[in-house]
């Protein structure tokens, strides 16, 4: 689950004239499903979109102008711009039961599993 | 004599910087579009009226954690970020299949110019970014220096 947009793809998307960013991630695997993390400062509850379309989750994370009119840049070792990301998940994850939280420029998004069908028993009968 | 300039006082190592980047551009790295900063946290600064303003992104990071100090016209920005965990433990190395964030310990300090007034520093921390506002002093009066003759 994480093929990635190629870049074009991610400014079709975007705006042209901004910079679209590749948040850093971090998938990890447990027995209910998985935890993806993902750092998006400066994003808001109201600015994030989380979409699954098919088997593609794409999270767009829109980042609005930080600093104030008329301010003069002195001194410059990053650009702002909006984040975006897609992965492609695997066919045992429950779509409906996806949960996301955001908090301090963090995204955190349980993925669920299917769970494991039991075992059934085949009766044969003797003809 | 060499002409003062203003930024300077920012990054007396900016030819030296330029010198790594250069030499550092020539290495690929796998995961293009990452922003990896040489140093952590990667600040941008600005020039207001009344003020200079210092942000960085700090995601993840809980006010708690943050330390800003300073001294001797440094600032000192210092912290830890605390890596997720599953029922208070760690997570076990084999249960990634991705990692791509970082975690630890860090410090950064700045230089900052002269004519800010310490004692009405403020900050604040929003949805991972920090903002340092670093208050101008007023301009002072221009003061006459009498001369005399040495006679």
């Amino acid at each position: 689950m994480s093929r990635q947009h190629s870049n074009e793809d991610q400014r079709e998307i975007a705006h042209p004239e901004q910079y679209v960013f590749t948040p850093p991630i971090d998938i990890y695997e447990t027995d209910a499903g998985l935890v993806l993390y993902a750092d998006l400062p400066g994003v808001s509850v109201g600015s994030l979109e989380l979409q699954v379309q098919d088997n593609k989750l794409t999270l767009l994370g829109k980042v609005e102008p930080q600093i104030p009119e008329g301010a003069r840049p002195l001194h410059r070792e990053y650009e702002v711009g909006n984040f975006l990301r897609s992965f492609i998940l695997s066919g045992e994850i429950v779509h409906s039961e996806i949960e996301a939280k955001l908090a301090n420029g963090v995204l955190r998004i349980f993925l669920p599993k299917a769970p494991k069908a039991e075992p059934r028993r085949i009766q044969v009968n003797t003809g | 004599m060499p002409i003062f300039r203003w930024e300077q006082s920012w990054n007396p190592l900016r030819d030296l910087e330029r010198e790594v980047d250069r030499l550092i551009q020539g290495v690929e790295f796998s995961v293009q579009g990452i922003r990896m900063p040489r140093q952590y946290p990667a600040v941008n600064i600005f020039e207001l009226d009344h003020e200079y303003l210092i942000t960085a992104e700090l995601p993840g990071m809980q006010v708690q954690d943050l330390e800003l100090t300073i001294a001797n016209g440094v600032l000192t920005l210092k912290g830890h970020r605390n890596p997720p965990v599953i029922d208070d433990g760690e997570i076990a190395e084999e249960r990634f299949r991705r990692q791509e964030r970082t975690f630890g310990e860090w410090q950064r300090s700045i230089s900052i110019p002269d004519r800010i007034s310490d004692d009405r520093l403020s900050a604040e921390f929003n949805e991972g970014i920090l903002k340092i506002h670093l208050p101008k002093l007023e301009e002072e009066q221009a003061r006459q220096i009498p001369v005399s003759s040495g006679e």
